[in-house]
């Protein structure tokens, strides 16, 4: 399979993307639908564009949830890569078994409990009642999880050999981790910190027991929405949002920041 | 709640939200919280006892006459009376609502009309509302609560008493909001907008003209069938179905309405909450809806029609409350006050099609409204339907069942 | 070795301690609500003596079928979803070439918009006037619509897709992983491509299909959202229960307790899975 083409695989490979696809240009296509509920095609309009950059409260609701998302992937991604490596080189043990089973624990705690023990957690012990910081701080402890569980997918088969070999050349630890480990772990990293983009911008259930007065998140504004239908301006600033984010890496993808996994070398 | 001493639920409910044993602070906290209200509340003697050692002590609304001497004994006489000194509001409020639950125009003129900074966020569901302001001080100022909710929540300290003085346009509401059973002379609460529950069906799809509850029962339409996602309304549908009351208690009615819901589950396609979206997408042909919903449904796809079953239907309420710990009491007693304006109240009708309780405003209101039997049923169909009471303890028997219904096969 | 302990702990002590504070903490408060009596309005009573009558209440067997259906639900969207990843994962890994970043980006792009819209978007698909009954008549497979939304499949379908990127991650992180130069010389050792794959690339890969299932199942158990949106009045699941329970009849104590038996039924699960997986893999 040297480089060559694999015809079927490759064509089950776009079946898959025009699978992922579908809802999201479904999506597109109805933001120009000319009809207030937004149930079947009454025709073309863009009327619902304007209307959406006149809206201050649904612009507000997608800048609250990118700063909450800024904090929570950042918190989580640096404490979930830690605890990835600290786990794959404990290899088990006691205290990994404790650990393990820690990092399971946000994973199977059905949002609501979660959602709610928090809520009683910040109002009993610090008197808070919700704020961008708490919606963070939650979204933190629930993607610290994924993101472990990627980067010690990627760290257990590293080969502890090269971490030595170049302390072996006079590196320092915390060097060998800057210039070694954390380049091999990279790719893990990066798809951990998507995973936890996607958890914080979409969460519903956990964030509607932490936000506050002024700190509704995207979701939270549209799921509230719902009662009286979604209106074609939810499809808009889906739209404007898919939009921006595929330009950005579109941009960053040409410029090279967005780089293949580099091969591992191997010893 | 009869089989408990008040202070024992009081301090129950402060553990509750605490889990550990209970804090002075919180305790002090919220006593100052109302006692800072019977500053500004001129009938302060009555607030001011209820408000002292601690919330469990205050009036219970059966004893509720008493706040209203604040209101100047006023048979609403005096309309257009400011109250004097008019106090000044503070700077900002925090207001917690349904969305799409008010006029389009009607926050931003508040704040022109008062130069009050109002932040105006949404709840998700009803349920999430109840959660938050369960601990008594959520950072809102004023919420939505339904009548049937407003005994038990502020029995429970979770809402504060009005001060009528600041809410002029009580007047305006007609005779039978102005001392409605669930709160007796608008103590704690100013009804808000007020609606039916009953059918709506797409009379395409839908032979004849129904008129009862068993539409919702019929094999004909499996698969195309609906109940509301609340619990009170519809074990409500059942039990007037089946001749009793909707606020029963008695176990035994209460079965026989859950075994009409479980024969009734395996034709149905959703509980929803979107009655709206059910009915106007075409997925749904029969639907326990509430009448408003059915009219915007009615909107898109305009074969839709509603009625009130022969049976009998439920009619409810929403009110405005001011949350205890509110922060900014003037301010949100006046804002109460502005949504009780006759033209405010009618630009809120005119865009969500909810009739409000409000006599003056009907001259403002859109004719079509007015004249929609959905919205506004005749005298007759309205001394068919009953409303649903607070329950107290009792309403675990219809919480168990209807996890029951929801979780069996 | 002491020193290598050291620093393993310092690696783990951030990440821990956040878990201990903002995740365990609250759950112990959860916990102590499980254990007290329904309030009216949420909350509990704890003044009147604490019990594990709750969790009683809990192995009531009119649950059974709602279990069930979270097993059903769960199980079918982890072997779909793996099942779609893995080709995916390891397309992407072997011929993405120079554009593997750019591939794997795509993959994530679509839930990058809301969750929410995206299940929306599912509806619009899905109801009875929706997008896909309308290709499925216009092409003459089907006369009348399919009753697609609020069922079985409906569930399913949304929670494969949402769940996704979730498996092809991790996938295509392990299959990343594995040398070319091992699979050529399995190539060389094995009569078949089919053999190779079985013996080599796949047993190497493993680590990434256990973390992709967990990824996947262990949130699916958990998912109330789209059972909710895209489910019916026959998909009730465990975790639809218990926020209602919560939320509509506000009974927090027997809900807690059906959320820690959830919990203890999927930890242990997972964790004996993961025993044995990991025993018979890397062991």
């Amino acid at each position: 399979m040297r480089k060559g083409r694999n015809i079927p695989l490759t064509v089950y490979a776009l079946g898959v993307y025009l699978f992922l696809f579908t809802p999201i240009v479904v999506l597109v296509l109805f933001s120009f639908n000319d009809s207030p509920r937004n149930f079947m095609w009454r025709g073309f309009t863009l009327e619902w564009y304007p209307v959406l950059f006149k809206d201050a409260r649904v612009l507000g609701a997608l800048w609250i949830s990118i700063q909450v998302a800024a904090i929570a992937v950042a918190g989580s991604t640096v404490l979930g890569t830690l605890l990835g490596l600290g786990l794959a080189r404990l290899r088990g043990g006691f205290g990994g078994g404790i650990a393990d089973t820690l990092i399971l624990l946000p994973m199977v705690t059905p949002e609501v409990v979660m959602g709610i023990s928090l809520l009683l957690f910040f109002a009993l012990l610090f008197d808070a009642h919700g704020s961008i910081l708490q919606i963070a701080i939650s979204h933190i402890a629930f993607s610290i999880s994924y993101v472990t569980i990627v980067v010690r997918a990627r760290a257990v088969s590293l080969d502890p050999r090269i971490v030595e070999a170049a302390r072996d050349l006079g590196s320092s630890p915390l060097s060998a981790f800057w210039h070694v480990t954390l380049p091999l772990l990279m790719p893990a990293v990066g798809a951990g910190a998507m995973i936890a983009f996607a958890l914080s911008f979409d969460d519903l259930i956990i964030t509607s027991f932490q936000a506050g007065p002024g700190s509704s998140t995207l979701p939270l504004y549209i799921y509230s929405r719902i009662r009286f239908g979604v209106t074609p301006e939810i499809n808009a600033i889906s739209t404007i949002i898919v939009s921006v984010t595929a330009v950005i890496i579109l941009v960053a993808w040409r410029i090279g920041a967005v780089k293949p996994a580099k091969p591992q070398p191997t010893i | 709640m009869t089989d408990r001493q008040p202070s024992g639920e009081e301090l129950a409910r402060l553990q509750a939200l605490m889990a550990v044993p209970l804090s002075r602070r919180r305790l002090l906290q919220r006593a100052a919280g109302l006692g800072a209200l019977a500053v500004i509340a001129p009938a302060a003697a009555a607030c001011g006892t209820a408000a002292s050692p601690s919330p469990a002590s205050s009036p219970s609304p059966t004893a509720a006459p008493q706040p209203s001497a604040s209101a100047g004994a006023s048979t609403p006489a005096a309309p257009t009376a400011q109250p004097t000194p008019q106090p000044k509001p503070e700077a900002e409020l925090f207001v917690y609502n349904y969305a799409d639950y008010i006029g389009d125009t009607t926050i931003a003129d508040f704040e022109a009309k008062y130069g009050v900074k109002v932040t105006y966020d949404f709840f998700d569901t009803y349920d999430t509302m109840t959660a938050k302001i369960a601990d008594g001080h959520s950072g809102y100022d004023v919420t939505f609560v339904t009548s049937v909710d407003v005994p038990g929540f502020f029995k429970n300290g979770l809402v504060q008493p009005l001060d009528l003085a600041l809410i002029p346009n009580r007047a305006n509401l007609a005779a039978e909001w102005a001392n409605p059973g669930y709160d007796p002379d608008n103590a704690h609460s100013m009804p808000y907008m007020w609606w039916t529950t009953g059918v709506a069906y797409d009379s395409a799809r839908v032979s004849g003209e129904p008129t009862s509850w068993k539409t919702l029962w019929d094999p004909a339409y499996k698969g195309h069938l609906a109940m509301l996602d609340d619990y009170r309304e519809t074990f409500a549908a059942a039990l007037i179905q089946l001749g009793f009351s909707a606020n029963t208690v008695s176990d035994t009615e209460l079965d026989a309405a859950l075994a009409l819901l479980q024969q009734q589950k395996p034709l149905l396609r959703t509980y929803t909450a979107d009655d709206i979206g059910a009915l106007a997408s075409g997925d749904v042909w029969v639907c326990h809806a509430w009448a408003a919903d059915a009219r915007q449904a009615m909107a898109e796809r305009p074969t839709i029609k509603y009625y009130l079953p022969e049976e009998g239907a439920i009619r409810g309420s929403d009110t405005m409350v001011l949350l205890a710990g509110a922060q900014h009491p003037i301010a949100a007693q006046l804002f109460i006050d502005f949504m009780l304006d006759a033209s405010v109240s009618a630009a809120n009708t005119n865009k969500t099609g909810y009739m409000g309780p409000n006599e003056a405003a009907r001259t403002f209101i859109d004719p079509s409204i007015l004249s929609d039997p959905t919205l506004n049923p005749g005298e007759a169909a309205i001394a068919k339907l009953q409303e649903l009471l607070d329950l107290g303890p009792d309403l675990a028997k219809y919480h168990d069942r209807w996890s029951k219904l929801r979780a069996g096969a | 070795m002491m020193r290598g302990r050291l620093r393993e702990g310092a690696l783990l002590f951030p990440g821990i301690s956040w878990l201990f504070v903002f995740f365990a903490a609250p759950l112990a408060i959860i916990f102590v609500v499980s254990l007290g009596q329904r309030d009216a309005y949420g909350g509990a009573v704890l003044d009147k003596g604490l019990s594990f009558a709750n969790y009683l209440r809990a192995l009531e067997p009119s649950f059974l079928p709602t279990v069930a259906n979270s097993l059903k639900y769960a199980t079918a969207t982890t072997l779909l979803a793996i099942g779609i990843s893995y080709p995916i994962a390891y397309w992407i890994s072997r011929h993405g070439g120079r554009r593997k970043g750019l591939l794997l980006i795509l993959v994530m792009l679509p839930f990058w918009t809301s969750w929410v819209i995206r299940t929306y978007a599912w509806m619009i698909i899905l109801r009875d006037n929706g997008v896909l009954n309308g290709v499925l008549q216009a092409t003459g497979i089907t006369h009348d619509p399919l009753i697609l939304l609020n069922t079985d499949f409906a569930v399913v379908l949304g929670m494969t897709y949402g769940f996704l990127p979730f498996s092809i991650l991790p996938l295509y992180v392990s299959i990343d992983r594995v040398d070319v130069s091992v699979v050529a010389a399995a190539r060389d050792l094995y009569s078949s491509p089919g053999q190779a794959f079985r013996h080599v690339t796949l047993p190497l890969t493993m680590p990434g299909v256990i973390a992709a299932s967990l990824l996947t199942f262990i949130p699916a158990i958990g998912d109330f959202v789209t059972p909710d949106i895209l489910g019916g009045a026959q998909t009730t699941t465990i975790a639809k229960v218990i926020q209602s329970l919560f939320l509509s009849a506000r009974d927090w104590p027997f809900g807690a307790a059906l959320g820690f038996l959830l919990i203890l039924a999927t930890v242990i699960g997972t964790v004996s899975t993961l025993r044995i997986l990991r025993a018979e893999v890397i062991g």
